[in-house]
């Protein structure tokens, strides 16, 4: 009989987009530390500086003892660069071990195959979004298709840390996920789903963690709603080929023609820039440019593709998210940490193959006690169809989401939490969920309308201008 | 429509072009068939081309540059039918979209019985938190919609309904993309006659309703890609020569539903990228390389939420009408040609038969494309669910073809009932029941009605023959604003405010203040006016449109029809935390009166402003917090554009 573990999970409040999260088990005199993620959406002297505090209250917290295992679940800023600004801070504190997900390994062919086209993209988009940049501070009058899109880019690009006003290359997360693979006393361990694990530091069969995602089927990866029947390998040529295309246009035009574009679409022969005056062209052309006309004008539409673009490279990096099922054995209660996986990892959890026989994805699901939202709670970081199974009475959600956070305050800001999301997540933890900001809505307050639902399941919520914690005895 | 040859012109203009993807003529059994001639309804053009109703431009900004425009009336391409297909060509492509295009038109002006016209342009103002349209802005005739075959460099194509333009994309092709369709090599959606009549469909849906592209529940956008679908996809069926090559090809199987099926699923296919969930629904070629049918289910409709996925739950319904009728009305030919068996053998088939059973088909498809299109004219002016649609369909029909001789309306209904489609509040999915219930209107009602329709009656008849589209536009306008004097000034003369009120709630509408609107749960509901809390206004009445229409029907009938839209509106508060948030809610109907004698309402379609459920579905369904989150509520990074209303340009990315 495993001995009971009394589970503590610190998130820590990085006052921006970010997920920080230290978890603690003690069974008996046996002590494991585990932190999953740590990051700030940007790479400002304030986000490193309050990365450094959090990583400082992190060392006092162990007091001495070194981080049995880290996580990075993806290469997003918000969750690794932590690991890049505080490197030092993190050696100081020292790590036995990383987990990282199979697309980080090395000498595993799919994923360097996967990461190379990745990077790749990732490189075309950010040449992408500074050729609209310039093009677009040439133009004279407000440019509203392309101000869009490169705005949406531009946002998006701020996953990477590498927004356009920001001061970081779009390198940075995956520099932090570089620091995870050599930081550890011992190697990494590349997690394939249906992998389950004892947690480092404590007796086997205390405490397992289960990997969930993500997938390795990885067409999955690129879609947020994949349909069956499709190839992956013809999601990312096609990304791919029309990033390509896209970025020959935007640099086509601002450097002068380049060979490439001469002969795309259509043969340079039927390419006309000045008619002749009086002739067909010259007229279709006037009324087109017919001020009264102004209003339909197509100028910038093909610009909007820019956005596409970036979508498809957010959508693949938050499926590529490692997703963990960590299971208290003697109490069969499960804390769940998906990252930022959309509905193609969630989706694949159902055909996991287990290792352990005895291990099914609904049971893990089902057991859960502990969910960290998805995401930040974005409407499809969270698969409905999933998480109405997560039906346990005990169920408590912490959302690492700050309002305050530009990209959400913004007018038309980001949807974080999603509200329908969040009336879900409400529901069915009896309002037993808290965001990372501590601006829950008051029938959400811990110390109000909501204690006593906390009282019921025996959790008192602490929270402290660093951090939220909870305590859960499994 | 389009005068014949009064004046001296020809009927018709014939243009070549693809009858499917270009991709298709690369692959040798399909290179003979795909190039088709398109007989269009003739008219005097500008080089572009720039005709009454379309004006091509061909700019690429992507590209910095501009194509030559095509002059269709230079004799020496006149003479030859057209240019000749050639996707290297971009004349070539400026031709096929309008060929297509015109044909789409068409199809829509022959089945409605009057001519399109372009919702006009709606002058609204683009200040940040301006959004909602709150007050009457002013509006605008749109002659031409304009028509940009390369204006974008993406697998897409949409309609852009402020800017009253349809814009095509071109892009690389993955090597495997799309399945076998595309060899590899650059795509030009504007050459897929598919896209293009699914993208005219857009732009004539919104002419007629517009209010469509407001999402208030999850079949509005469903409605509007799945419409647009059925319309692409029965005109492909009206190219006899498809049919026809397409049952030779399958030897003797054609007593099956394959031949169809085979050639619905290809569209699915080639919409792929662009669109596509049509794929799935209707069949699916299995490991054998053999084509199956997909089974229906009675949860098709309410399992499929997405509205892509729901969309293609409409047009597989209506396809497998198509099959049934298909069926049927081909018996009695396999029948003959089998000696009575109505079992092919296998080999060879008979080209007689072949030509027979391919004109049959051709035939149903137009048939019921223009029963399709006919029952827009029987939908709601707002919040369209597919129960509604087939209601319309069942009673548009009825109208046309009193007798259904060849079982239209039966195979339609059998079609909604296998995949579990049935409208709210009606009890047996029989034609009866379906079809919209006429409104008992008081004596006194009806005199009024009597009135006002004579009133209105040269109005109406200088509609019918005025042979100018901005004029039409012009009159049409008119006649809106009379019928409305008419309606308010003489509400008290002939009814009196009681009866006033019982008058328009058969109407859907209202005639209390917003603070009485829902009954006592009106105290729930935060009105705006202008953007500001005030309860104690009424909410205007708005004769939306008057249309005349005239129509044949199946069985030689003529039908003389006008249809008025009436609709109210008010606008609510949804926000929290004093956080505003604008939802615009309407009511009103569809009110179809007989042209011979006006004073016969025929039907009335309601969609009540006073329904206290219907508001608060459609509220959950805007704020997200319902358990069918809309689009607009969903999308993280996002803002939809202008308020609520739908963007096909991300509707149809995937």
């Amino acid at each position: 009989m495993p001995a009971h573990v009394k589970a503590r999970i610190t998130m820590y409040r990085m006052q921006e987009l970010g997920d920080c999260f230290l978890l603690t088990f003690t069974a008996g005199r046996d002590v494991s530390r585990m932190l999953i993620d740590c990051g700030c959406f940007r790479n400002s002297g304030s986000s490193i500086a309050r990365i450094k505090t959090v990583v400082a209250d992190i060392k006092t917290t162990l007091d001495g003892a070194p981080l049995d295992v880290v996580a990075g679940t993806h290469q997003h800023n918000d969750h690794v660069n932590g690991f890049f600004h505080a490197e030092k801070e993190f050696r100081d504190i020292g790590v036995k071990q990383t987990f990282l997900s199979w697309l980080d390994n090395p000498e595993d062919r799919r994923a360097q195959e996967v990461g190379d086209k990745f990077h790749n993209l990732r490189k075309q988009i950010v040449q992408i979004r500074d050729g609209l940049h310039k093009k677009l501070r040439g133009a004279r009058n407000a440019a509203t298709r392309g101000t869009e899109a490169f705005q949406l880019l531009d946002g998006l690009l701020g996953f990477f840390g590498a927004q356009k006003n920001a001061d970081g290359p779009p390198e940075v997360p995956a520099k932090g996920i570089g620091v995870l693979k050599k930081i550890g006393t011992v190697k990494p361990e590349y997690l394939k789903p249906g992998r389950s694990l004892d947690m480092p530091g404590l007796p086997a069969g205390t405490v397992r963690i289960h990997v969930l995602g993500p997938p390795r089927e990885t067409e999955l990866l690129y879609r947020k709603d994949p349909r069956e029947g499709e190839s992956y390998d013809r999601e990312l040529a096609a990304a791919s080929l029309h990033a390509d295309r896209f970025l020959s246009a935007v640099a086509g035009k601002s450097d002068g023609s380049s060979r490439q574009e001469d002969n795309y679409p259509f043969n340079a022969e039927f390419k006309r820039t000045r008619p002749a005056s009086g002739s067909a062209l010259a007229r279709v052309m006037k009324r087109y440019r017919h001020t009264g006309e102004s209003w339909r004008t197509i100028d910038e539409d093909w610009m909007d593709q820019a956005g596409a673009l970036a979508l498809y490279l957010d959508t693949y990096t938050n499926n590529s998210s490692l997703a963990l099922a960590i299971e208290l054995v003697a109490s069969r209660k499960v804390l769940l940490f998906a990252a930022d996986a959309q509905t193609g990892n969630w989706l694949s959890w159902k055909n996991v193959k287990w290792d352990d026989p005895k291990v099914t994805t609904d049971s893990l699901i089902e057991r859960t006690v502990f969910y960290k939202a998805g995401h930040h709670a974005s409407h499809n970081a969270t698969l409905p169809e999933v998480f109405d199974k997560m039906n346990h009475p005990d169920l408590v959600a912490l959302i690492p989401v700050d309002k305050s956070d530009p990209n959400i305050k913004k007018d038309d800001g980001w949807k974080m939490p999603a509200e329908h999301l969040f009336e879900h997540l409400k529901k069915q933890t009896s309002n037993r969920v808290l965001q990372m900001d501590d601006r829950n809505p008051p029938e959400c307050n811990p110390d109000k309308a909501a204690k006593g639902a906390w009282k019921k399941v025996g959790i008192k919520p602490k929270v402290t201008d660093l951090s939220i914690t909870l305590d859960i005895k499994g | 429509m389009n005068a014949p040859a009064r004046s001296g012109l020809p009927a018709y203009r014939y243009l070549r072009g693809y009858a499917l993807d270009p991709g298709f003529s690369t692959r040798l059994d399909t290179a003979s068939i795909n190039e088709v001639t398109y007989r269009i309804p003739f008219e005097k053009l500008d080089p572009g081309p720039a005709g009454e109703y379309v004006e091509v431009i061909d700019f690429d900004p992507a590209s910095g540059c501009w194509y030559d425009p095509v002059d269709l009336s230079d004799e020496r391409i006149a003479s030859q039918g057209g240019l000749a297909p050639s996707e290297g060509n971009p004349q070539f492509h400026q031709q096929f979209v309008y060929a297509v295009a015109m044909k789409t038109i068409r199809h829509f002006e022959r089945a409605l019985g009057r001519k399109i016209i372009w919702y006009p342009r709606v002058m609204w103002s683009r200040k940040p938190g301006d959004d909602v349209k709150d007050v009457r802005w002013p509006r605008k005739y749109v002659h031409r919609l304009r028509i940009h075959p390369h204006a974008i460099r993406e697998p897409n194509a949409y309609y852009d309904p402020e800017k009253k333009a349809v814009l095509f994309g071109y892009f690389d092709a993955a090597n495997q993309f799309q399945g076998a369709n595309y060899p590899g090599g650059l795509v030009f959606t504007c050459l897929s006659p598919d896209i293009v009549a699914h993208e005219m469909t857009h732009a004539i849906l919104d002419s007629i309703h517009h209010r469509y592209l407001e999402e208030t529940n999850p079949d509005v956008a469903a409605f509007h890609e799945g419409f647009a679908d059925i319309v692409a996809l029965l005109q492909r069926f009206t190219f006899n020569e498809l049919v026809e090559h397409q049952l030779y090809a399958s030897g003797g199987r054609m007593d099956r539903y394959t031949v169809l099926g085979e050639l619905a699923t290809q569209f699915g296919e080639a919409l792929e990228g662009n669109r596509g969930a049509l794929r799935g629904m209707i069949g699916r070629w299995n490991e054998k390389n053999e084509w199956e049918p997909l089974k229906p289910s009675p949860h098709d409709y309410v399992k499929n939420l997405e509205c892509h996925d729901r969309g293609a739950v409409l047009v597989a319904t209506i396809f497998d009408a198509f099959q049934r009728i298909y069926t049927f009305k081909t018996r009695d030919l396999l029948r003959i040609a089998t000696s009575g068996t109505g079992v092919l053998p296998e080999g060879s088939v008979s080209r007689d038969l072949v030509h027979r059973l391919a004109g049959e088909a051709g035939e149903i498809a137009e048939h019921l494309l223009h029963i399709c299109i006919r029952a827009l004219d029987y939908c709601p002016p707002n919040d369209i669910t597919f129960g509604s649609y087939f209601r319309a369909l069942i009673t548009a029909d009825l109208d046309i073809a009193p007798e259904d001789e060849n079982g239209y309306r039966i195979a339609l209904i059998e079609a909604m009932r296998a995949r579990g489609i049935f409208p709210a509040r009606v009890n047996t999915l029989s034609v009866e029941s379906l079809r919209w219930s006429s409104v008992s209107f008081t004596k006194k009602e009806r005199d009024a009605i009597d009135w006002i329709a004579d009133q209105m009656k040269n109005d109406i008849r200088a509609l019918v023959e005025t042979p100018d589209r901005e004029e039409l536009y012009k009159r049409s306008l008119k006649a809106q604003a009379k019928l409305h004097a008419l309606l308010m000034g003489k509400q008290q003369v002939l009814l009196g405010p009681a009866q006033w009120e019982s008058f328009l709630n058969k109407l859907g509408m209202t005639s209390l203040p917003v603070s009485q609107l829902f009954g006592k749960n009106s105290k729930k509901v935060r009105f705006l006016l202008h953007g500001k809390p005030f309860n104690n206004y009424t909410p205007a009445i708005e004769v939306h449109t008057v249309r005349p229409a005239f129509r044949a029907g199946r069985e030689g009938r003529q039908i003389e029809q006008v249809i008025v839209t009436l609709t109210q509106r008010v606008t609510v508060d949804l926000g929290k935390d004093g956080e505003q948030k604008r939802m615009i809610f309407r009511g009103g109907c569809s009110l179809i009166l007989s042209f011979g004698s006006l004073n016969t309402v025929e039907h009335v379609v309601v969609k009540n402003i006073k329904s206290y459920r219907r508001f608060r579905q459609q509220a959950a369904y805007m704020s997200g917090g319902g358990a069918e989150p809309s689009a607009a509520a969903t999308s993280t990074y996002i803002r939809p554009a202008h308020g609520r209303e739908m963007d096909f340009r991300r509707l149809h990315r995937h």
